[in-house]
């Protein structure tokens, strides 16, 4: 019996929103390196998949007149790491699209995709959380917009609506200009997952001016305020205080990565490397 | 050292055209006319009674055309010890023991019916850990030990899950350990890891009509195959016929024989048709072969000059459910446990285990890299402790020409000098060491040996034909799988007679059907004996040439000589073309002497004398031993635990260096291959099912580009091999076996941390860092 | 009862009925005995399969076949033959860059699509866009090698890989 039973090409987001509509356990296709994985090992079968990488609206990174930048839903991260306007203002984003998966694999993968995907190991998910990222979407009743802050539920699980698409992820203009500190340790230098990773953006002249985000210490990708307070009033002398108040908020596990305890220890080391790094002031 | 026209030259690859075009066909890539896929059953117990198996759900399956269990084919097979059948008939004995099989028309009926075929298990307590194993209460793995056949050089001991033992006793090492200055034991631990070939197991087989089988299969031992499946089957050698296409990576994993058995069962059932079996990804984890683990014990007890007088090794085998092959490494493990050292007086044991683990067999190093794991680890650390510099304490104690290995075999002029691999490799760092801002660096050196572990008359043969215009064809039963074997048997043969090597042919054609007998392509011996068997087949041509340029130029053959393609009169002026004489020669007359010039010869390994059974007492043990030394400088994060390789210098004495880019490629493929196992590798079972954890590329790291060092040479020692072509030895095997314990090395010299336990992960570093200094 | 698609291949159209879970690296090797791609673990972890998908190095085992309509896929068959190799392949001999072989396909055509987006890579860019490739046999150090020349070269030729 084949897992996959349908494949159908959307040409527009209504159409999209129609076929799934219409097909039991359908599932929305944009890079598939998760999706096709999944649905081999036996897990997730969709029996039908909506392609999307035909809607010319999700096809292009776009700077709306606002200053936001919006990256359609079909866009590979590759494209994404690559985009000058991207690399420019939203250095933070640049660097985790570019420390995802493998470079033909960034041919493929996408933004929508890795946090729809929601690992809580999610790569562009510390970027888009410190940015305070929106995520636009379509569905039958019409357009909203998620705030990412919102958007994580638990490992592989999204506030996403069933049969709702991700339309195009939202950088807004006010998280703009900062600079992104990465910290990630994995398991050897080449592509992998990351056991955990931290990343740290100054934003001068916002209203939060660090914004800290850890991957795979949690059961999703989080923001870690408490840090982020402590370098707003103190800036790189509270680094150490900073990275306990970070190691303090991750809730990390023993997996076949890593264990639980060193992941924790490896959160502080890497915020306070990234502070210093980051001038912190 | 014998001048050479084409040994020693960077000859390009002969088959490398077909690879860089995409040409070249590996098993998957043939297409074989209406093709039957297989897919295999699984105990999903790691030990279990079987009582019954049920394919009828299965054979209703649309396009399923057979569907077969243990006790269709309740016949035993095993390189060395007979201890597995086709599949599991009564019992199951790891998490992924095959339990049935089915063949169908596509790959999605084959899996809906291998899902639709009904086991009933009883499971039973499983062993996850060799040293429980190996207790005098512990579940038998195979109650049947006793019945299983085997060679007799293994020693299985029944009612235990003793599969093999080999002791080693040399000299007097009660007498001698009382007296030794100082003692220091210390025990190391290695864990099972896969070869990861980059193309997975796979093989095909037919019975056709008239009951001759043919198997297709990614394979290191066409012959090896044959040999056991007429064993297994009770079929003739005759009525089998195994062919060997491109192979994409073996290492050892692909020796002896594997899925061939299951694709045999299956063709069976379906004459006519051709049955294939090509394993997942996951299933090359756990379901093909690995490597055994190990629990390494030394004692060393040395002088007040730092000689060691003592040497005791107690070495427990993982080997996993089955150890039909894998009982040799612990035999070869065994006889080499002294490694690159005189040791006078030794008690050894090397003993190998059952437990319900993935099944160990041969990986490259076979038991090696494992050994000197600990071995090397220990002579630095007891240098360490006895305040000597650990290269010289080796310098000190290492095997050379006139001293004995452990079992009493003196090592002559022809052995190797691995004192000249060390002194290359501690001459490479002789600078200080750079330091950098908050790392830690350190320099590391291990030493390496090994001899070929393959039965006194393991044999490669070799013919060599002409073509009618006086290009060569080699025919040769090795597997070129990625090594060069076929370029070096170019080189060798053009050097032989003279010809320009791009004269010759190596045909990839290793088919037990047409081309000669070889044991198996393993253990660093192809260059060895496929190259020794090329000079001898070479001789024959040469006679057969003469003898017709001697009538043609009128001439004793004594004064003829081969020279560039011609036959040439070392005293005169005549010379005629080889080309004119590879068919017969015929006369201005009309008559005709001789006729097409072909040869065969073999190689056998010279006088090689069984290890005594009590003491592993032996002159000539093994072929030939190939030294090498490597040296690692690492860059240590101490706040992550992370290694950082930046520079490995290794050294090897190699007895004649055929080719130089095939020979780097070995070095820098093996170390960084040694790099994979000592820093992440690590096949990860569950204690408690026995399920694996990591069987996908996901979660089982090995090094990518970007984590190769910076820097990394390799040079060579040319103490030429007595009894090898032109001097040479083997290599492929040896470039991986220090490099783990170089590291070890290293990081203890960066950071005074000593981990015993491979992979030398950043989270044991981190662990390790913080033992020694509490305040981190 | 499949999917109907065009696609170039190598710079042949191919019209093929396809089934909605077959990937493009199966629709390859199996339908048009392209088999210089190959499967090496079907979740794009290995990068035995990488193809150029318009120009661009991708996993074929996690693109499905029918993603390809109308688009322009390029195996290493359509690199380069004998007396006509391509940079790259004449490079990875003479490095000695190959040994089994069987990351090699997946591996020159990785290198290939970085050296159309950029021709004058470093070795770190070089060891970033084939950290996706893996070789058991041969330790990396002669493919980067053979990179380097391949792009010393074609800057050299003005050359530019085929499409």
């Amino acid at each position: 019996m084949r897992r996959i039973l349908e494949y159908q090409k959307a040409r527009s987001i209504d159409e999209a929103l129609a076929l799934w509509r219409e097909a039991p356990s359908a599932r929305y296709l944009a890079g598939g390196t998760d999706l096709l994985p999944r649905a081999r090992a036996g897990g997730a079968s969709p029996g039908r998949l909506v392609d999307i990488k035909g809607i010319p609206e999700l096809a292009a990174i776009e700077e709306l007149p606002s200053g936001d930048i919006a990256i359609g839903a079909a866009v590979s991260v590759a494209a994404v790491a690559a985009h000058p306007a991207v690399r420019r203002r939203f250095p933070a984003l640049a660097l985790c699209a570019s420390a995802l998966g493998s470079y033909p694999l960034r041919h493929r993968a996408t933004v929508a995709g890795n946090i729809c995907n929601a690992s809580p190991c999610a790569d562009t998910a510390a970027a888009l959380l410190c940015l305070d990222a929106y995520v636009r979407c379509a569905s039958p009743s019409g357009t909203r917009r998620i705030s990412i802050h919102e958007w994580f539920l638990g490992p592989g699980q999204t506030s996403l609506a069933p049969g709702e698409l991700a339309v195009a992820v939202e950088l807004p203009a006010a998280a703009a200009g900062g600079r992104a500190e990465l910290g990630r340790i994995s398991r050897r230098q080449g592509v992998d997952i990351a056991t955990v990773a931290v990343l740290l953006v100054a934003v001068p002249g916002a209203d939060r001016r660090h914004r800290v985000a850890m991957l795979s210490v949690a059961p999703t990708p989080r923001r870690v305020p408490e840090a982020e307070d402590l370098l707003d009033r103190m800036g790189a002398s509270a680094a150490a205080q900073a990275a306990q108040a970070a190691m303090s908020a991750a809730q990390p596990i023993d997996d076949v990565r890593g264990s639980a305890a060193y992941r924790r220890e490896m959160v502080g080391v890497l915020l306070q490397r990234a502070a210093r790094a980051l001038g912190a002031d | 050292m014998t001048p050479a026209r084409w040994v020693g030259q960077d000859v390009a690859r002969v088959d490398g055209l077909e690879k860089v075009t995409g040409a070249a066909r590996y098993l998957a890539d043939v297409k074989l006319p209406r093709m039957l896929y297989a897919h295999v059953v699984r105990s999903p117990h790691a030990h279990a009674r079987v009582h019954a198996v049920d394919v009828s759900a299965a054979l209703r399956v649309p396009g399923v055309r057979a569907a077969v269990c243990g006790r269709d084919f309740p016949f035993h097979v095993g390189i060395y010890l007979m201890d597995q059948t086709v599949f599991a008939i009564d019992r199951a004995r790891f998490v992924g023991d095959p339990v049935a099989a089915v063949a169908a028309e596509s790959p999605e009926a084959a899996r809906e019916a291998a899902e639709r075929v009904r086991v009933e298990y009883e499971p039973l307590p499983a062993l996850f850990d060799v040293r429980k194993a190996i207790q005098p209460d512990a579940p038998l793995v195979h109650p049947d030990l006793g019945r299983y056949k085997v060679v007799p050089w293994i020693t299985p001991q029944a009612g235990t899950n003793i599969c093999n033992h080999l002791k080693v006793r040399k000299g007097d090492y009660d007498a001698a350990i009382r007296t030794a200055a100082r003692v220091f034991e210390n025990t190391f631990v290695v864990p099972q890891v896969q070869h990861v070939p980059m193309e997975v197991h796979g093989s095909a087989a037919c019975m056709d009509l008239s009951g001759k089988l043919q198997v297709l299969s990614s394979a290191q031992s066409p012959f090896t195959v044959r040999h056991l499946l007429c064993a297994c089957f009770g079929l003739s050698h005759g009525d089998v016929r195994v062919t060997v296409p491109h192979v994409g990576g073996g290492f050892g994993g692909k020796a002896g024989i594997n899925l061939e058995p299951i694709v045999t069962a299956l063709a069976m059932r379906v004459p006519g048709r051709w049955v294939r079996l090509v394993l997942s990804r996951a299933e090359e984890f756990y379901a093909a072969v690995v490597r055994q683990g190990l629990v390494a014990t030394l004692t060393t007890g040395v002088d007040d000059r730092g000689k060691v007088i003592a040497q005791k090794m107690h070495y427990l085998w993982d080997c996993g459910a089955y150890g039909g092959y894998g009982v040799n490494v612990v035999r070869a493990a065994g006889y080499t446990c002294g490694g690159a050292y005189e040791f006078p007086n030794v008690w050894g044991d090397s003993i190998g285990v059952y437990t319900n683990r993935p099944v160990g067999s041969a990986y490259r190093g076979f038991g090696m890299q494992e050994i000197h794991w600990a071995l090397e680890q220990q002579m630095d650390m007891v240098a360490r402790e006895i305040g000597m510099d650990p290269i010289e304490f080796r310098l000190k104690n290492c095997l050379g020409p006139g001293k004995r290995t452990v079992t009493g075999q003196l090592l002559d002029e022809h052995a190797g000098r691995v004192d000249l691999c060390i002194e290359k490799v501690a001459k490479a760092f002789r600078e200080p060491l750079a330091e950098r801002p908050g790392k830690l660096r350190g320099r590391g050196l291990a030493c390496a040996v090994k001899a070929p572990a393959m039965p006194n008359d393991a044999a490669s043969s070799v013919v060599l034909k002409f073509c009618e215009d006086g290009v060569l064809e080699v025919l040769v039963s090795g597997i070129d799988y990625g090594q060069g074997l076929r370029t070096v048997a170019a080189q060798f043969a053009a050097e032989a007679l003279s010809l320009p090597v791009d004269q010759v042919r190596v045909r990839n054609l290793p088919d037990t059907d047409l081309s000669p007998y070889d044991w198996q392509t393993v253990a660093s011996r192809q260059t060895w004996a496929t190259g020794n068997a090329i000079f001898k087949a070479a001789e024959h041509c040469k006679a057969q040439l003469f003898g017709m340029a001697s009538e043609v130029l009128g001439v004793p053959a004594e004064r003829l000589a081969l020279d560039n393609g011609q036959v040439v009169d070392t005293a005169g002026p005549g010379r005629v073309p080889i080309q004119r004489l590879v068919m017969g020669y015929q006369f201005p007359d009309g008559h005709v002497i001789g006729g097409p010039v072909a040869a065969a010869a073999h190689h056998v390994p010279e006088g090689l004398l069984f290890l005594d059974p009590a003491t592993s007492q032996s002159s000539k043990p093994v072929a030939k031993w190939t030294f090498g030394a490597q040296g690692i400088e690492i860059t240590v994060d101490p706040d992550t635990g992370q290694i950082q390789v930046d520079r490995v210098v290794a050294c090897y004495d190699v007895g004649r260096v055929v080719n130089p880019g095939l020979i780097l490629g070995q070095t820098y493929g093996g170390v960084v291959q040694g790099l994979g196992t000592g820093l992440m590798e690590e096949l990860k079972i569950d204690g408690g099912s026995g399920k694996a954890q990591n069987a996908t590329l996901v979660d089982y790291k090995i090094p990518t580009a970007l984590d190769i060092p910076a820097a990394l040479e390799a040079s060579f020692i040319e103490t030429p091999q007595k009894d090898g072509p032109m001097g040479a030895r083997g290599i492929g095997e040896h470039t991986m076996i220090p490099t783990p314990a170089a590291l070890a090395n290293a990081l203890y010299a960066a950071c005074g941390v000593r981990i015993q336990e491979m992979p030398l992960t950043a989270e044991k570093v981190r662990e390790a860092l913080k033992k020694k200094r509490p305040k981190g | 009862m499949g999917i109907p698609i065009r696609v170039m291949v190598n710079g042949q159209l191919e019209s093929l009925q396809v089934e909605p879970d077959e990937s493009l690296l199966a629709m390859l090797r199996e339908r048009l005995d392209l088999t210089g791609a190959k499967e090496g673990c079907n979740e794009g972890e290995c990068g035995a399969c990488v193809v150029l998908l318009d120009g661009k190095a991708v996993n074929a085992c996690l693109v499905l076949a029918a993603e390809a309509d109308g688009r322009e896929v390029t195996t290493i068959e359509g690199l380069g033959r004998a007396g006509a190799l391509h940079p790259l392949q004449r490079a990875f001999l003479a490095h000695q860059a190959v040994q089994c072989g069987f990351c090699t396909p997946g591996m020159v055509m990785t290198a290939a699509a970085l050296l159309r987006e950029n021709p004058d890579p470093s070795e770190a860019e070089i060891r970033t866009a084939l950290s996706g490739n893996l070789c058991r046999c041969t330790g990396y150090r002669q493919i980067l090698d053979a990179v380097l020349t391949a792009a010393k070269e074609m800057r050299a030729a003005g050359e530019r890989s085929p499409r």
